[in-house]
């Protein structure tokens, strides 16, 4: 006899408006694997949500969820603003409804530019203490560091490097989904293998060519707009 | 003087409403100018990350809105104080959106601090000394533990404390507290 698929919501979260993000594609990478191990894979992005208003229909698919996955970046050295709103507005939801509906399994995939993947360990404890409050089932978190040279750096060894860890940390994912484990799993760290020295040196860099192609000078970069001291 | 309380107005709870009235006081008392801002829902709108407060406009979020107002007086007090719910052990969203856009205060370049972690500099010499209050009536020892180390792990200069009624005691912490400007230390 044939089971149904598992279902799963996978949830972007980036805040950016039209741009690619790191979240997006980690979201597509997620999707990808998730299908072809036949799960029912449904995608919503947090900021097309709210600003289109589809907040009601994408809570219900959660709620009807096995497994949610959060994939975000690292704002300020916790979740994004509009990541808190969704959730804030999907706990109200679900405290409407009063059914105890819950049980669904959560993981969370964040991504931080500063090389270290740990800075990212208080954001992923957001996301088990909403697991928490609407009663559902913290599973584990995947951390990382670096995350702007995803994007950035595509095809690169280093990147190559990263992503073949990051779908072993995905490929644990689908396992824990499928298998419905129970066994605890740990936090898995990730951050690109790359001299910190020069990690910086590039990023530093990187910002005044930004400036540069917007018509500003490195030093503008220093400017002092609210000061009155 | 300039003193600058930063609540959010979805959560205009009894305990809050105690909180405010009590430092408000404190800080006139004080010497304070005191300025209460209270974001709501759609007074902000939210991040989208697009740097350009560091590579276009540095210094100023291009999003036109109240945000700009709130980092000019954020600049220019001598004590900015954040009143937070703590939601999930953090920030709740009208709040956090905020801080999300309050990095026109500091500068994209990458630093490394004594620690050996990593950081933003400070775009100005001179910053407000920063106190965060998370309240809640009635918080779990995890949300606590996780407020506390969501805003004291990665800054270097913040006040942060804990709030759940009982008023001596914030009262005496809070008049304890050294309020004036830290200096580029974030």
């Amino acid at each position: 006899m044939n089971r149904e698929p598992k279902r799963v919501v996978l949830i972007s979260s980036s805040p950016k408006v039209s741009e690619e993000s790191t979240s997006g594609l980690l979201t597509t990478r997620q999707e990808k694997l998730m299908k072809t191990e036949g799960l029912d894979v449904h995608r919503l992005d947090v900021r097309q949500s709210l600003m289109k208003r589809r907040t009601e229909a994408d809570f219900e698919a959660m709620l009807h969820a096995d497994a949610l996955v959060f994939t975000f970046p690292l704002y300020v050295f916790c979740l994004p603003g509009i990541l808190m709103r969704f959730l804030q507005d999907y706990y109200a939801h679900w405290t409407q409804r009063q059914d105890g509906a819950g049980g669904s399994r959560i993981y969370a995939v964040v991504n931080c530019g500063f090389p270290e993947a740990n800075i990212n360990q208080e954001a992923i404890r957001v996301i088990e203490s909403f697991s928490r409050k609407t009663q559902n089932i913290f599973r584990f978190g995947v951390m990382i560091g670096g995350g702007g040279m995803l994007l950035g750096a595509q095809g690169t060894p280093f990147v190559r490097k990263i992503m073949s860890e990051l779908d072993k940390a995905f490929s644990l994912m689908v396992e824990d989904i499928i298998q419905s484990r129970k066994d605890a799993v740990e936090n898995i760290s990730i951050a690109v293998n790359f001299p910190r020295k020069l990690y910086f040196f590039m990023g530093n860099k990187g910002w005044v060519s930004m400036a540069k192609t917007n018509g500003l000078k490195k030093k503008d970069l220093f400017c002092k707009p609210y000061s009155n001291f | 003087m300039q003193a600058l309380i930063i609540s959010d107005k979805e959560y205009q709870t009894k305990i809050f409403t105690r909180l405010n009235q009590m430092l408000s006081k404190s800080l006139t008392v004080k010497g304070f100018n005191v300025k209460e801002i209270q974001i709501g829902r759609n007074d902000l709108a939210f991040c989208k990350g697009c740097f350009d407060c560091w590579v276009k406009k540095p210094g100023e979020c291009i999003i036109n809105d109240a945000m700009a107002q709130i980092n000019y007086d954020f600049i220019n007090s001598e004590v900015v104080v954040y009143l937070c719910q703590v939601v999930f052990g953090q920030f709740s969203a009208n709040l956090k959106n905020s801080l999300d856009r309050w990095i026109p205060n500091i500068l994209p370049f990458f630093e490394t601090r004594r620690d050996g972690s990593t950081m933003h500099p400070a775009r100005y010499s001179s910053n407000p000394k920063q106190i965060i209050i998370g309240y809640g009536d009635e918080l779990s020892d995890e949300d606590t533990k996780l407020f506390i180390d969501v805003t004291t792990k990665h800054r270097q200069n913040v006040e942060v404390l804990i709030y759940q009624g009982d008023d001596a005691e914030i009262l005496q912490v809070f008049d304890h507290l050294n309020l004036k400007k830290v200096g580029a230390l974030l």
